[in-house]
């Protein structure tokens, strides 16, 4: 997913930002200062963005223009950034969501499973 | 609270259409878009533009949104960029957030040009990552230089889903099928027939049986529906893809009407909730305008013209121009509007089969039913014409509000007529240089030159390229036919691009004499088994 | 719309169909089986069931769904969607946080 491109027949060349890195979950990853975090990501070949409250489903970029909000992740430790619409950033923390939070389901004991961690 | 004259919420066509007509009658005039890019869906839409002159025919949509976005500039309208209106007051006050904080707005007039959002289907794995709207395939590929998958199955053969199939294919994705569970293709067929030749499969009568995969789409099954859109039993086919792309029509973004308590009503024609307007666009609250796919799902081209209309009135309801001066140019924008909305796929005939055409010629069926016009169907139409020497071959179909193939013409050879629906013709004798300007003119990728050398055997065939790599001279490869099959071998003996084609490549293939009226579209490489593994290996039957 | 409220209509038991299981509203992840069975249950207007099952009440309000509930409400009605009135509107249009709120009355004060 997210193969990067640099000439299109109409188009021309791609205009892109200055190289920076970034982290996703801890990893570092390289995209475009300014391009929308989930386009970084995708290109660095990341599908899933967040993993569901109440069933733990996948979910990733959907609308890309942020009417969906299916792209939410917690950036820079703020749950339910829209990544689509959010500039990327030198140095930003990019973190799986589950839930509402950056902590996976299985780390959690004292929640409710079945109520999710809402 | 900020005070201005107007508030224009949205930067799409319609909305910035609707500033700048303000703005030049000295309006103060601020619009507000929650984008971090101005244009609406115009930056993404890379497609020449239907239509006559007067709406920007033949010129690319991007291009349109820069040059509103100069105008509107020029005459100092205020556009505020990452700026969400969050809400509609009594007395219209509009509440904004921009950035980190909420502020205040108040107008005198306001026109609200939101625009539309995605209808959706669901369908088994329609949350998994890999499913993803038509839209944002087109913002990811055009506005950031990403692919949004290597091998896509679109569902929808709206215009959007016709247009984004031959944009994935033009960013390099391999675009496995298109499905609708309609029997019959939605959009224009000019859209279908330009992505039918590249060797796209269309599936009428099918849909979305399930995305599969775990964490994210690696396949999905379609199957045949019936009449009453049931699965039929047997029909499943299986593709590998890593993306579906799902175009099934839009819907207006109208709740801040209701908001404010403007009248709205369900419109199945126009989408679905829409204010009701009068023919100025005003809504049932004195100031509040309403223009482009908010009040009624159209083209890009008509969302401007409703948007200088709108501008035009809140400038009068505010008395920077009186009524007479408002009515004279209201005038010329409805005729405009006029001329778009005519024809095979006016608003009025949406869900209607039109079996004819205005001159009375059969529709092609196969074009409806698999995204082509066959080859015993095309010589019926008047732009198909078939003589010794060069000439044009327009096939053009379809009753569409489009002209530029007319002009484009140095030799006059085309001709539309007076009513801009009417299929292009070829004239007799008229005497045609093979300049290819019409090829590169044609909106829809409809025209070829033709050259028949009967004496010495073959045919150079001239057809409208827009992918990369533009076939060097010399090439050899395949022709395809207007299905996409191979017809027969076929070398490059011309590539020619200059700025007045803007971007479409002209190319000139060599075929044998006979398949002068077949081949349409190269395929570099040999005819062998390559050649269409797309559609064939693809569609292995799911053992169900 | 009198009619459609008329709350002594029998719609019949309660039958699973396919497709019950999946999700309709992305973000509250509610399905086509809950939806269908709370208008069994005398929940016959959109506002009821967003209230009941907050399909539509999540980050995205509504935005890719409240086309869909609308289809299933009325098929499971036996009406057409034109005759169902959609939920109401109201701010914030888009999600917001509450800080962002605050923030406007830091400066208001000033």
């Amino acid at each position: 997913m997210g193969t990067r491109f640099d000439e299109h027949p109409i188009l021309g060349t791609t205009e892109r930002g200055r190289l920076v890195s970034f982290t996703y979950d801890g990893k570092t990853l390289q995209g475009y200062e300014g391009e929308p975090v989930a386009v970084a990501l995708s290109a660095a070949g990341v599908k899933v963005h967040r993993y569901t409250a109440k069933r733990h489903e996948p979910r990733g970029i959907f609308c890309a223009i942020g009417r969906c909000t299916d792209c939410v992740m917690v950036v820079d430790g703020v749950p339910n950034v829209r990544t689509c619409m959010t500039p990327l950033v030198e140095g930003m923390r990019v973190q799986t969501q589950y839930g509402a939070t950056a902590t996976p389901f299985d780390d959690i004991v004292t929640a409710d499973e079945k109520g999710g961690t809402r | 609270m900020n005070r201005t004259d107007i508030i224009v919420v949205g930067a799409g066509p319609a909305g910035m259409s609707a500033a700048i007509e303000a703005a030049k009658r000295g309006a103060h005039v601020t619009v507000f878009d929650e984008n971090s890019r101005p244009g609406g869906q115009l930056f993404k839409q890379i497609h020449k533009f239907f239509g006559s002159k007067e709406h920007h025919a033949k010129i690319r949509g991007f291009v349109i949104g820069e040059e509103l976005m100069e105008e509107a500039a020029r005459l100092g309208v205020d556009v505020r960029l990452d700026s969400t209106v969050i809400g509609l007051y009594q007395d219209k006050e509009v509440v904004v957030r921009e950035g980190e904080e909420v502020s205040h707005h108040k107008a005198d007039a306001i026109v609200i040009a939101t625009g539309a959002a995605e209808n959706m289907v669901t369908f088994e794995g329609w949350t998994l990552p890999g499913v993803i709207g038509a839209g944002a395939a087109q913002t990811m590929m055009n506005l950031h230089g990403v692919r949004p998958g290597e091998r896509v199955l679109m569902l929808g053969t709206g215009n959007v889903g016709l247009v984004v199939s031959y944009q994935l294919k033009q960013a390099g994705c391999d675009v496995v099928a298109l499905v609708d569970a309609a029997p019959r293709v939605g959009g224009y067929g000019v859209h279908a027939a330009k992505v039918a030749r590249t060797g796209v499969p269309f599936y009428l009568s099918h849909t979305i049986k399930r995305a599969e995969g775990t964490d994210h789409v690696t396949g999905v099954t379609i199957a045949q529906v019936d009449s009453h859109f049931q699965f039929v039993p047997g029909t499943e086919k299986h593709f590998d893809v890593d993306t579906i792309c799902v175009a099934v029509g839009l819907s207006p973004m109208s709740q801040l009407f209701k908001m404010d308590g403007c009248k709205v009503v369900d419109d199945r024609k126009k989408g679905g909730q829409v204010p009701v307007v009068d023919d100025l666009g005003e809504t049932s609250t004195p100031g509040i305008f309403a223009a482009g796919d908010v009040s009624g799902i159209e083209e890009a081209s008509s969302a401007m013209i409703e948007g200088r209309i709108a501008g035009l009135a809140a400038a009068e309801y505010l008395g920077f121009i009186d009524k007479d001066e408002m009515d004279k140019a209201v005038v010329a924008n409805d005729a405009a509007l006029d001329g778009l909305r005519q024809g095979m796929f006016a608003p009025k005939n949406r869900g209607k089969l039109v079996t004819t055409t205005e001159e009375g010629i059969p529709v092609s069926q196969s074009l409806l039913e698999h995204g082509y016009v066959a080859d015993d169907e095309i010589a019926r139409f008047p732009g198909v014409t078939r003589r010794v020497g060069i000439h044009p071959v327009i096939e053009c179909t379809q009753n569409i509000p489009c002209n530029p193939c007319q002009d484009a013409c140095p030799k006059h050879c085309i001709k539309v007529g007076d009513h801009i629906t009417q299929l292009p013709a070829v004239e007799a004798n008229s005497a045609c240089i093979g300049c290819g300007m019409c090829v590169a003119s044609c909106p829809g990728q409809a025209i070829f030159l033709v050259d028949e050398k009967d004496e010495e055997g073959f045919a150079d065939v001239t057809l409208p390229y827009e992918f990369l790599p533009v076939p060097a001279k010399g090439e050899r490869g395949v022709a395809l036919g207007r299905d996409g099959s191979p017809v027969c071998e076929a070398e490059v003996v011309s590539v020619r691009q200059t700025r007045a084609f803007d971007h479409t490549a002209l190319l000139t293939m060599r075929v044998p004499a006979d398949m002068a009226m077949r081949a349409r579209f190269f395929r570099a490489g040999s005819a062998g088994a390559a050649a269409n593994e797309t559609s064939a290996a693809a569609a292995t039957a799911a053992a169900e | 719309m009198k009619e459609i409220c008329d709350r002594t209509r029998d719609l019949g038991p309660f039958e699973p169909k396919p497709g019950d299981d999946q999700i309709v509203c992305r973000c509250e992840e509610v399905t086509q089986g809950e939806i269908r069975r709370a208008v069994h249950d005398g929940l016959f207007t959109i506002a009821e069931i967003r209230r009941y099952l907050r399909c539509g009440m999540g980050l995205c309000q509504g935005q890719t769904c409240s086309r869909l509930v609308k289809g299933i409400v009325a098929r499971e009605l036996g009406v057409s969607p034109d005759e169902l009135e959609p939920a109401s509107s109201r701010a914030p249009m888009r999600p917001i946080e509450m800080s962002v709120f605050a923030k406007e009355a830091e400066r208001d004060e000033r």
